[in-house]
């Protein structure tokens, strides 16, 4: 109601204006004609108007006869405004009606019109691009072009740049591989790796990853080389790592076989990468209680230690050769992970579950290998970061043709000394063996529940796939059928469970 | 150290093994890039048009190397395509809103 009210005063007040307008538009014309048109027409102008005005309008044979009439007309007026200019005024007041047509007055009313009043122009406005110089006009375009040039010019370069690290790191370590690998460089895809081509270079993952697999060596199955570059391709993320102080860094990942290493979970690592870890390595998080800093050891930088059984994580961090190394190079080492138990990051450990849980629908086949899939894929793994940053004021090109084959060389020491570890006492194995059967248990709960949640699900599915098969049947004695074995299910299942007794007669 | 290399214990590269990141930007401006190509194509919005242009380029500058060229290079000429047939409608400069 209010609305309409509002809508009709709204309505009211359009016409009023439009009204309004209109009715000035009609009147503009009349506004200053008092004024102006009899005071300033003297006689010789109000001739010359008239004679031009009455030769517009006439046959040309009978101009000379009305000018001449004119003429005697005029003269006539002339006497009379001489005497008296009131009367004059009167005059041609009472003259404009009889003598003067609207059509001889036209020419002369609209210029006395257009001269009076202000002339309401509107000028249309030309699009800037069809006014002058076209080109000129699109400086928006002109600079998201030059943007994005810049772009493709940075991501070119970039790319040059990431690709020549990788050829410096590979060539700086490639001696040192072939003495202690039998296979440098794999793609997994050629058939016999025993070709006469040597891998020149490292097998490109993207434009900022660069991968080199090697095996074939002694107390390890294969080592994975990868070299993690800043996004240099990519103008924001290269200033993203500016910001956010992220290097360049090479991380080996060894994995070893099951007789080859000892069953411990160990972690040194700088502080910032140690909160990390520690919150989403799977592992980390369940074997290691607490972090501890590494500053009684004496080694320089902010490390701290993540240590399942205290022996292993001494028989490591007390070697020698890693004290020579932290001093050498303070901030190299991004960190150390040794564990039996890894398995990857914790969401991408619950995104595999998950996937090998859901897959358990359809045939009983692909149910047999949901079942066995449900074990975790667990690796022994020692993996080692480096950071790769300038030093001693030189280029982090020139750096990297030296740095890589140190890193390298303690990498394979690390090998050998965690390959050599075992436990002193049974007691510790007994421990760690313990530890993981602990957490074995704990995995098998979640997995039973996570099938018996979804054998549930599927039962549902079952029972309502059959109810809709039995109503759109319209057969009353199935419904029937069907109902009352429901009505049993129901009851069943809502009676408590009683545990038969059977008592013996005597 | 050459007594090291035992070639009876190599071991086959699988790619499983690397590293996964979670690095989803590769996504992101492939869907931002699809977003504003339509927007600009059916709203005729040309700063859109541009973004949907630099999102494209991004997202090739980031892609892995696993991933398929022929979703990225799609997604680049949509973008390529908006651009062109948003200034063929519309033949003037481009005007930020926010600015004017």
């Amino acid at each position: 109601m209010r609305l309409a009210i509002c809508l009709v005063i709204v309505f009211l007040c359009f016409i009023c204006s439009a009204a309004k307008k209109v009715k000035d538009e009609d009147f503009s014309e009349f506004d200053d004609f008092d004024q102006d048109e009899f005071v300033v027409e003297t006689p010789s102008t109000t001739s010359a108007t008239l004679s031009s005005s009455k030769t517009q309008g006439s046959k040309p044979d009978a101009v000379e006869t009305e000018k001449v009439i004119q003429a005697d007309s005029n003269k006539g007026k002339q006497k009379e405004k001489e005497d008296d200019e009131e009367e004059e005024v009167s005059v041609i007041d009472e003259d404009d009606d009889s003598m003067f047509d609207d059509e001889e007055f036209e020419a002369s009313d609209s210029f006395a019109s257009a001269t009076s009043a202000t002339p309401d122009l509107k000028i249309a406005e030309v699009p800037a691009n069809l006014t002058g110089n076209r080109w000129e006009a699109y400086q928006c375009e002109a600079v998201m072009i030059i943007a994005l040039l810049a772009y493709l010019i940075n991501f070119l370069i970039g790319r040059a740049k990431n690709a020549r690290l990788a050829t410096t790191v590979y060539h700086a370590q490639r001696d040192l591989l072939d003495r202690n690998f039998a296979l440098v460089g794999d793609d997994g895809q050629t058939r016999n790796t025993e070709t006469d081509d040597q891998v020149n270079q490292m097998q490109k993952e993207s434009d900022h990853l660069y991968i080199l697999w090697c095996s074939g060596r002694v107390s390890i199955e294969s080592m994975l080389i990868e070299l993690r570059l800043v996004k240099r391709q990519c103008a924001f993320n290269s200033l993203a790592a500016i910001i956010k102080s992220i290097n360049d860094t090479l991380v080996y990942t060894i994995d070893f076989n099951k007789d080859d290493m000892e069953t411990f979970v160990f972690c040194l690592a700088k502080k910032r990468s140690a909160v990390k870890l520690h919150r989403d390595m799977v592992d980390l998080s369940q074997f290691c209680a607490e972090r501890k800093s590494a500053d009684k050891k004496g080694f320089p930088g902010n490390y701290q230690v993540l240590s399942e059984i205290g022996e292993a994580s001494s028989h490591i961090t007390n070697d020698q050769k890693l004290a020579e190394f932290l001093t050498k190079y303070p901030d190299a080492i991004e960190y150390i992970h040794i564990s039996d138990q890894y398995s990857g990051m914790k969401i991408q450990s619950d995104q595999q579950t998950s996937s090998n849980a859901a897959t358990n629908t359809g045939t009983a086949a692909q149910q047999q290998d949901a079942l066995n899939t449900s074990e975790r894929s667990l690796r022994r793994v020692l993996i080692v970061a480096f950071n790769l940053t300038p030093q001693d004021g030189r280029s982090l090109q020139i750096t990297s043709e030296s740095l890589p084959g140190d890193y390298l060389r303690f990498v394979l020491q690390l090998i050998d000394r965690v390959a050599a570890f075992r436990f002193g006492s049974k007691e510790l194995k007994n421990k760690a063996t313990k530890n993981r059967q602990r957490i074995e248990e704990q995995f098998l709960k979640s997995v039973n529940l996570q099938r018996q949640e979804q054998a549930q699900l599927r039962r549902e599915e079952k029972r309502r796939a059959e109810k809709e098969k039995v109503m759109q049947s319209d057969d009353a004695e199935l419904q029937r059928k069907w109902e009352e074995k429901e009505h049993k299910r129901e009851m069943k299942r809502r009676q408590p469970k009683m545990k038969q007794m059977k008592v013996k007669s005597m | 150290m050459e007594a090291r290399r035992q070639p009876a214990r190599i071991h086959r590269f699988r790619p499983a093994l690397i590293t996964q990141t979670d690095d989803a930007l590769p996504e992101y401006m492939n869907l931002i890039g699809m977003i504003c190509s339509m927007c600009a194509l059916m709203l005729k919005i040309k700063w859109c048009a541009w973004i949907a242009l630099f999102a494209a380029i991004v997202g090739f500058a980031n892609a892995r190397a696993t991933e398929d060229t022929k979703q990225v290079l799609s997604s680049l000429m949509l973008s390529i395509s908006a651009v062109v047939i948003t200034y063929m409608q519309n033949p003037t400069p481009m005007t930020i809103p926010f600015f004017q």
